[in-house]
């Protein structure tokens, strides 16, 4: 029979740096995924990720993807697609069809990364078509260039919901109203803040009552919820719309490992293998890595993935014990900061209502999506200086520091902590170069300057729409909420490579509004 | 809750259940004790369903003639829920002239014992199911065959007898039979201790360990058989299918899947990993098998497939058996693969035997100390 | 609360909701009523549940509706999530041809 050191189940971000680490180390490798493109979920993440250089940040998913693929190839990894994993028996053996034929292995030790699906709920019409998973929402639009409908309502302020949302508005479709049962978005309050100020409402303590439609979806029907999670008569409201998009988490796709006999166990995040920090499960020589042993995001998958590669390559006498030890240890720093700020471990569960520097957390974010103006100066990354300088509203503790380094004059100071919110050091001089706007994956970077013209100020603000505005365009600003607030005519658009596709709008607005007017809509001319 | 009952079953399989049910309509206060988490966790939910009387030993025959004539055709009505038992007859399918000797032996024999069943030409074989392969040259017939669902059956029987204020408790292993005074009354389990009148131990392979704690023993192994099931077929045909190669057996469901059972050939030896696992090479092999005699199923998807240990006896025929020499305990185990067909017949056997009156059938071909040596 | 392994114990009748017309399981259409029915009929653990009423037993094993499955019977049971331990996953983790499925090749 054919054997490997190394079977790698999933070519996704976990599955993909397990087998890196350990081609690197010696091991003959080869990873199976189902799909026709390797990646899992990294290809229709458009975003541009949270973390620090190491953890690969404010690089776009798919960058990391195609980054991943080539290193994967460079050490000889083999990796093949369509290729369907349809057991894994006793003695570590894997059949996988390939084509039109079941072929066997056997490894010497398994990875299995198999990810994580899309949780459903139910509610009245929920199995009428045009209701979705807001990942299958993401597959059409970013990897099949199909809009999945034209108008969506959103169930889920998690970051799935809140990032979909915001594509879903990048492909052009309209998010009629983001809806969360719960009392305060789930999500970065950074990532719900960019659809805000598009004009999508948030409906916190809301759920669906039902989809409307005989044939399909027709529009829904939504309620505010009490304390004990029962719709309040009379709060009821009805959306028109096409589809229903449903972000209501994932679960780990851990039958595999349930049917090689690992013990598993029974967590509110559903059901995963017991594994150890190195990825090892109660079977000698199977390793887990990413969503399937509890969801996380692919930032922390990957690191999760060259752990257990490391591990699967010492337990197999490619490198001494004493070398793991050292590369696992760097590897868990990584891993911790990356748990660190307000999804770490301990704050699952809980609402998070003062910062880390123990500013109070704006209620206004959490319940709205949005800051109110006077919530932004309590701060440290907003502060009004003269001429041009960054107004940074990022306000919760997000493990994120890619702001710092872009920042050539040191203008912008996070520290060794990573959660820390960035501050501004008023002694530097802004250059205006953009380049912390473009760097923050969270769009919470702008540029302000009160002084350019008496009477009007300047807003360079990160803008990810097309058809791109060029200047001279005229068009309406709106404030933090989506909301109107005053004309506006664009004095530059600049792309630049180094931005990576974050292009900086400067619009020109009255004074009143240079801390108000965080939006720019082209007005079309007649 | 008291922990006494007139008779304690061990082993909540389609065997006990049944025991169960037609002890607690005599008005018997029954309590069945299950090792799994699950109600007929073994053989009960890991068949292929088939109610057949062809093919079985003739001293297992009478009970499969008794059930499908008296027992099967009411099962659903009297158990208030359906079985999905249909009598559309039973095909074993030959494509050799071997196949063809042993079908018809098979059927000598059976035609000896008094069962209608016949050898019919590959023609007409197609006549009665159309979907064969035009290389099955010839089968048995026996048109009183059928199959039913054995995890609803079981469910049905549990269902019932549940209802009947028979008390289950799962997740409840037995580790041993005690005998207080000569007579076999305790019941020892990980957690508690029960009392019994009468003891009737039906709990598959696991049968064997615990009887040894009465020193007795029942010369039988396990092996381990496999399940598949495809997705919803078009209605095709109902018929119980079997072939004289024994590569597979099984139906079609009320839910319009296919449900085959069948091995590797290696079901003597196989192992697992302390629950039964399936063979990486027998759902393949199965699939093989069908479609050797049903071409026209080979797009249909396999969804699942399971396994589970039998009980073989050494000859391939149960025990239902008193000990006389343990007074108390009834035997019900060994049942070689083929227990679901006679399961309401064994059922009813053991009810009599437990209340002490006479039997509708003889047992005592299936006594426990009919083994002998080859010389 | 444990698991309720002694299934002579009663929770009270059967009472209809407003919501048992929904439909749980997709793929084998499988009412919220249908599950909570089983759950009287003494189907306590969600392997029973599924060999009763097929929840899980489609095209999708039980991946969409496996927790929405396991919300309601703990429910009924009056006892927690946790305490139900979840179905078992069985090859093959597709569904696949018998055509393929068959068709091994023992050297790759």
């Amino acid at each position: 029979m054919t054997r490997y050191d190394l079977i790698v189940v999933g070519a996704g971000p976990a599955g993909l740096s397990a087998a890196i680490e350990a081609a690197k180390r010696g091991l003959k490798v080869i990873v199976f995924d189902e799909n026709a493109k390797p990646g899992g979920q990294l290809f229709k993440q458009i975003h541009k990720f949270f973390g620090s250089k190491e953890h690969k940040a404010k690089i776009r998913g798919f960058k990391i993807g195609e980054e991943l693929l080539r290193e994967a190839s460079t050490y000889g990894v083999k990796v093949e697609l369509n290729a369907i994993v349809i057991g894994l028996y006793l003695d570590k053996e894997v059949t996988v069809k390939q084509g039109e034929e079941i072929r066997h292995y056997k490894g010497d030790t398994v990875i299995v990364a198999t990810g994580a699906s899309e949780n459903m709920i139910t509610f009245e019409g929920w199995t009428l078509p045009g209701v979705i998973g807001a990942g299958a929402a993401q597959t059409m639009m970013n990897l099949h260039h199909i809009k999945p409908g034209k108008k969506i309502l959103m169930l889920g302020t998690g970051n799935v919901g809140l990032v979909v949302s915001y594509q879903l508005l990048q492909a052009g479709c309209e998010v009629v109203a983001l809806v969360d049962a719960s009392s305060k978005v789930g999500g970065y309050g950074v990532h719900a803040a960019k659809v805000a100020r598009c004009g999508v409402p948030f409906y916190l303590s809301h759920t669906i009552i039902r989809a409307e439609g005989e044939e399909g979806v027709t529009g829904v029907t939504i309620g505010e919820v009490d304390s004990r999670w029962n719709i309040i008569p009379g709060t009821e409201k009805t959306f028109e719309a096409d589809t229903i998009c449903l972000a209501v988490g994932l679960s780990p796709m851990s039958q595999l490992l349930k049917m090689a006999g690992c013990h598993m166990v029974d967590t509110p995040g559903g059901v995963v293998p017991e594994s150890s920090e190195k990825g090892a499960t109660s079977i000698p020589g199977i390793f887990v890595a990413g969503d399937v042993s509890g969801i996380e995001e692919a930032s922390s998958a990957m690191i999760e993935g060259r752990i257990a590669g490391i591990a699967a390559a010492e337990y197999l006498g490619f490198i001494p014990r004493e070398e793991m030890k050292d590369h696992l240890a760097q590897l868990e720093v990584a891993l911790l900061s990356l748990r660190e700020g307000m999804f770490a471990p301990e704050n699952r569960g809980k609402i998070i209502e003062k910062t880390e520097e123990g500013i109070d957390i704006s209620m206004n974010l959490l319940k709205m999506g949005y800051l109110e103006e006077e919530e932004v100066e309590r701060f440290p990354g907003v502060l009004n200086t003269k001429g041009i300088h960054p107004v940074i509203e990022c306000t919760q503790n997000i493990p994120c520091n890619p702001c710092q380094d872009a920042c050539s004059r040191k203008c912008i100071k996070i520290g060794s902590k990573i959660t820390a919110l960035p501050s501004i050091d008023e002694s530097k001089d802004c250059s205006g170069c953009g380049l912390c706007v473009a760097s923050c994956s969270g769009q919470a970077i702008f540029l302000v300057n009160e002084e350019q013209e008496a009477g009007y100020a300047t807003v360079t603000l990160p803008y990810e729409f097309l058809p791109l505005p060029s200047k001279g365009d005229k068009g309406i600003a709106l404030d933090r909420s989506g909301k109107e607030v005053c004309k506006a005519s664009v004095l530059e658009v600049k792309s630049s490579k180094a931005f990576d596709h974050t292009n900086l709008l400067t619009m020109r607005v009255p004074l009143s509004m240079a801390m108000k007017a965080r939006f720019f809509v082209r007005q079309e001319v007649c | 809750m008291s922990n006494h009952a007139d008779v304690i079953v061990i082993g909540g399989g389609i065997i006990g259940n049944a025991t169960a049910y037609y002890l607690a309509k005599k008005g018997c206060s029954v309590l069945v004790l299950e090792k799994s988490k699950h109600m007929g966790d073994g053989g009960s939910s890991r068949n292929g369903g088939g109610v057949r009387q062809s093919g079985r030993d003739k001293r297992e025959l009478p009970l499969a003639i008794y059930g499908v004539k008296n027992l099967w055709p009411n099962l659903s009505n009297e158990l208030g829920m359906d079985v999905e038992y249909y009598q559309e007859g039973n095909l074993r399918l030959g494509k050799t002239d071997a196949h063809i000797k042993i079908l018809e032996g098979l059927t000598q024999r059976a035609r000896e014992s008094g069962l209608d069943v016949n050898m019919i030409t590959g023609a007409q074989a197609k006549e009665i199911c159309p979907y064969l392969s035009d290389e099955v040259i010839g089968a048995s017939w026996c048109p009183t065959d059928g199959h039913a669902n054995p995890m609803l059956a079981t469910l049905a029987y549990y269902r019932k007898a549940r209802q009947l204020g028979v008390r289950f408790i799962t997740d409840e292993e037995v580790i041993e039979i005690r005998k207080i005074k000569g007579k076999a009354k305790q019941v020892v389990t990980k957690n508690n201790l029960y009392e019994g009148d009468t003891i009737i131990l039906a709990a598959g392979y696991d049968s064997r360990k615990i009887a040894a704690t009465v020193g007795v023993d029942v010369l039988m192994t396990q092996a381990l058989l496999e399940v598949l099931v495809t997705e919803a077929q078009p209605p095709m045909f109902y018929q119980m299918l079997g072939t004289a190669a024994a590569d597979f057996y099984g139906h079609q469901s009320t839910h319009g899947s296919f449900v085959f059972g069948g091995s590797s050939g290696y079901e003597g030896v196989n192992k697992d990993n302390s629950t039964p696992v399936t063979n990486s090479l027998t759902a393949s092999c199965i699939c093989r098998g069908i479609m050797k005699y049903f071409p026209c199923l080979e797009e249909a998807k396999i969804v699942r497939s399971w396994a589970g240990w039998i009980d073989d006896c050494v000859d391939h025929i149960p025990v239902i058996s008193k000990v006389e020499e343990v007074p108390g305990l009834i035997l019900a185990c060994g049942f070689s693969g083929h227990g679901f067909g006679i399961s309401p017949t064994v059922g009813m056997l053991l009810s009599q035997m437990a209340m002490g009156e006479e039997t509708t059938l003889d047992v005592k071909d299936f006594r426990y100390d009919r083994f002998k040596a080859k010389i | 609360m444990k698991e309720r392994n002694d299934r002579s114990v009663s929770f009270g009748a059967y009472l209809p909701e407003a919501d048992d017309g929904t439909i749980i399981c997709r793929c084998e259409e499988i009412t919220k009523g249908e599950i909570r029915r089983a759950v009287h009929d003494g189907m306590f653990t969600l392997t029973e549940i599924r060999r009763y009423l097929r929840t899980g037993m489609g095209l999708c094993q039980g991946q969409t509706c496996g927790a929405l499955v396991k919300r309601i019977v703990a429910k009924e049971l009056g006892v927690s999530q946790a305490e139900l331990e979840p179905a078992t996953s069985r090859a093959p983790m597709r569904p696949i041809e018998m055509r393929i499925l068959g068709n091994e090749r023992r050297e790759a």
